[in-house]
């Protein structure tokens, strides 16, 4: 479709390379557009799960290895990939069938699409506080699943009342943490069931209502200061600060998007945002469950919306296919 | 070529993306599993002042966390 003599042009650039943004590069591909992904990373979130479970096809196999199966499966297609990172996306020309997107990435550039699928997904939230990243890998972690074994016999707070704070908690009593603070900004909402396993250990302490405000130390983490609804602090000398308080979508540089309340891009149910050619797909937009099958059916979803998109059909004519349905059925 | 240590946790995702890539591009490496051994994990703390895998050390050298350019860098 694209016309050769303009190299930075593509139909359609795809922002994010985890489940949603490789399975739409796929689709468009092999619908013949001239595709190009941009992406800090390959995998994304899918990068932190150990196993999983629950992608039809494989009983299980490691996150990673997932991934790396969705990029060879990628790069099998006619897709031009760059690793940076976008920093804003505009609209360059308005006036018919010539609308342009431009994408600028930190380091690559701006390069131009027809069309765009934003699949940028979320990461781990973080608290924002004094200390917080100075000691990154340093006592805080975001990743109880790798860091765990190195907090035997220590001190340990998790900061997170919800199921990631409650797994987190049961992750450090596995390996013998000499105590764990488990504090939250409002009440537990964690499944009962993972409750159940920490409620009743007499290393647990529960801080409720209780935020951070510093994490403290000198080379390595040392102290966490937290402070009640009363407005009273308290100092805990603790070695390791695990934060599990929930994720944010990757939406921040998206300022031409309407997004929720929570920065998810809205869409509608063909993947379409405010802006006619932006389509979004995966974790980043406003679809509920945050699964790696479903960012990959939105992908699927919001490429093949692209490519009509691109052919100039309506996606009135979506509908009008399925009214042929014949009557009595 | 300097000596690359990997320090791991076998439940960590990001430690088997970096054994792959040093697989991948024929680099050997020891692997130190820091959850069956607190000594090593002591020793990796007190070398890089990393209380978190994957750390590499390469020679004297450190890479924190997965870094594929870094590691590229330092081995070369």
């Amino acid at each position: 479709m694209n016309s050769p003599e303009r190299t930075d042009l593509y139909d359609l650039v795809i922002i994010g390379a985890g489940p949603a943004g490789m399975t739409a590069a796929v689709y468009a591909a092999r619908k013949g557009l001239q595709v190009l992904v941009i992406s800090k990373d390959i995998g994304g979130q899918v990068n932190w799960t150990t196993l999983v479970e629950n992608y039809m096809g494989f009983e299980e196999i490691q996150g990673p290895r997932l991934m790396e199966k969705f990029r060879e499966q990628m790069q099998s297609e006619k897709v031009i990939y760059r690793e940076d990172e976008v920093s804003q996306v505009q609209v360059q020309r308005q006036q018919g069938a010539g609308r342009v997107f431009a994408v600028t990435g930190r380091k690559s550039g701006t390069r131009y699409g027809r069309a765009v699928i934003i699949a940028t997904g979320k990461r781990p939230r973080s608290l924002g506080v004094p200390g917080e990243e100075k000691f990154r890998g340093k006592g805080v972690s975001f990743c109880s699943t790798c860091d765990a074994p190195l907090f035997r016999d220590a001190v340990v707070a998790v900061v997170g009342g919800g199921n990631s704070g409650a797994q987190a908690a049961i992750d450090l009593l596995a390996v013998n943490a000499r105590q764990v603070y488990l504090i939250t900004e409002f009440d537990l909402t964690a499944d009962q069931v993972l409750l159940d396993r920490i409620l009743k250990d007499e290393r647990v302490e529960v801080y409720r209502y209780h935020q951070v405000k510093e994490i403290t130390g000198d080379r390595m983490v040392q102290g966490l200061r937290v402070v009640n609804r009363s407005g009273e602090t308290r100092d805990l000398a603790v070695d390791g600060v695990f934060i599990e308080i929930g994720l944010e979508p990757n939406t921040e540089f998206l300022d031409i998007l309407d997004k929720s309340a929570h920065g998810e891009v809205l869409v509608d149910c063909q993947c379409r945002t405010n802006i006619k050619g932006i389509f979004a797909a995966g974790d980043a937009t406003i679809i509920p469950e945050k699964q790696i099958i479903i960012a990959a059916g939105e992908g699927a979803k919001a490429a093949i919306q692209a490519w009509k998109y691109l052919m100039g059909q309506r996606p009135a004519a979506v509908e009008a296919e399925g009214s042929q349905v014949p009557a009595g059925i | 070529m300097a000596e690359v240590t990997v320090y791991t946790t076998p439940t960590c995702p990001w430690c088997q993306k970096l054994k792959d890539f040093l697989h991948d591009e024929g680099i050997p490496f020891t692997e130190i599993n820091v959850a069956e051994d607190p000594e090593k994990a002591r020793e990796m703390m007190d070398k890089t002042g990393q209380r978190g895998v994957p750390v590499t050390t390469i020679g004297d050298q450190v890479v924190i966390g997965y870094d594929p350019e870094a590691l590229r860098e330092l081995i070369q």
